[in-house]
């Protein structure tokens, strides 16, 4: 039997959630659904990202990132919540860390606020229904 | 009560509805309804104001309900929990959000409030001079209606 380094193995390959040095990405999760925050939060784990704390509205996100700064390595926010939207808590984010890495989770008919949100710095943007691969491939390209 | 205003929601719907269940889903037949009706067990109400006003209701046995929180979060509910109801809120909003696309491209301009769930048995929904068009979805989990009773603002 040959050994297995002849053969690279698809097995072998680094999941999204961990960086070059083998530690794990870390995410705040914003969402006012339970449901979409558990979604997210299964999508990466199961990538190996650690989720480091989640928000349930604009207010409490701002408040857990600079909590948690500098470990925060990413974002996700959803547009419409109560007490501060995610485009305010965007903008306040980045006025206290103008490197923060924010994609934002948009339901269809938001398009004026996720250009907004892409105007004023976010990474990225997702469309619920959220799919896997396309949550997964959209945080992995606001990584780089 | 105009139907194009009903076609986004079936639409939307079925698109949504389609995704999140990974299912085939058959459309009943269109009908009005003039005065109060029943609501089955768990209804997701979302209101519009603007151009048009008035409600879009989501309706569905409590069972149907349990059924589609348990496959969207890929795990078995036995009861209509917080992250069920959850579940459910969220379906309704990306499913209105989807048809209020559609009919902003057609020209109408309003805004959502968000979704509010009421369960329980016996109820009945009533519109003040304004008449709902019901369409019927069949989903593998049973039966969903899409129940729209919106007028023109005057």
């Amino acid at each position: 039997m040959r050994s297995k380094v002849d053969f690279p193995n698809i097995n072998d390959r680094r999941p999204d959630g961990q960086k070059e040095d083998g530690s794990a990405f870390r995410v705040l999760v914003v969402d006012d659904s339970m449901f979409i925050t558990k979604q997210i939060t299964q999508y990466l784990t199961s990538e190996g990202f650690e989720i480091l704390g989640t928000a349930v509205d604009g207010e409490e996100a701002v408040e857990k990132y600079k909590e948690l700064a500098p470990r925060v390595d990413l974002v996700t926010m959803d547009i419409t919540m109560p007490k501060l939207d995610g485009v305010a808590a965007l903008e306040k984010i980045l006025e206290f860390d103008k490197d923060a890495r924010v994609v934002m989770i948009s339901a269809l008919g938001k398009q004026d606020l996720v250009k907004k949100a892409l105007l004023l710095g976010a990474k990225n943007y997702i469309v619920k229904p959220l799919d896997r691969e396309k949550v997964l491939e959209r945080i992995r390209s606001s990584l780089k | 009560m105009r139907v194009e205003y009903i076609n986004p929601f079936v639409e939307s719907a079925f698109n949504v509805l389609k995704e999140v269940l990974d299912a085939d889903i058959s459309r009943g037949e269109l009908y009005l309804k003039a005065t109060s009706m029943p609501v089955l067990g768990v209804a997701a109400i979302i209101g519009l104001t603007g151009d048009v006003e008035g409600r879009v209701l989501l309706d569905m046995s409590m069972q149907t309900a349990i059924m589609i929180a348990s496959t969207m979060n890929a795990e078995e509910f036995e009861s209509f929990d917080a992250l069920g109801k959850a579940t459910i809120a969220e379906l309704a909003n990306m499913i209105t959000g989807q048809a209020v696309t559609k009919l902003h491209d057609l020209g109408f301009h309003f805004d959502l409030s968000p979704p509010s769930l009421i369960t329980g048995d016996n109820m009945v929904v009533t519109d003040s001079g304004v008449e709902a068009l019901i369409v019927p979805l069949q989903l593998p989990q049973g039966k969903l209606e899409i129940n729209v009773a919106v007028r023109e603002r005057s």
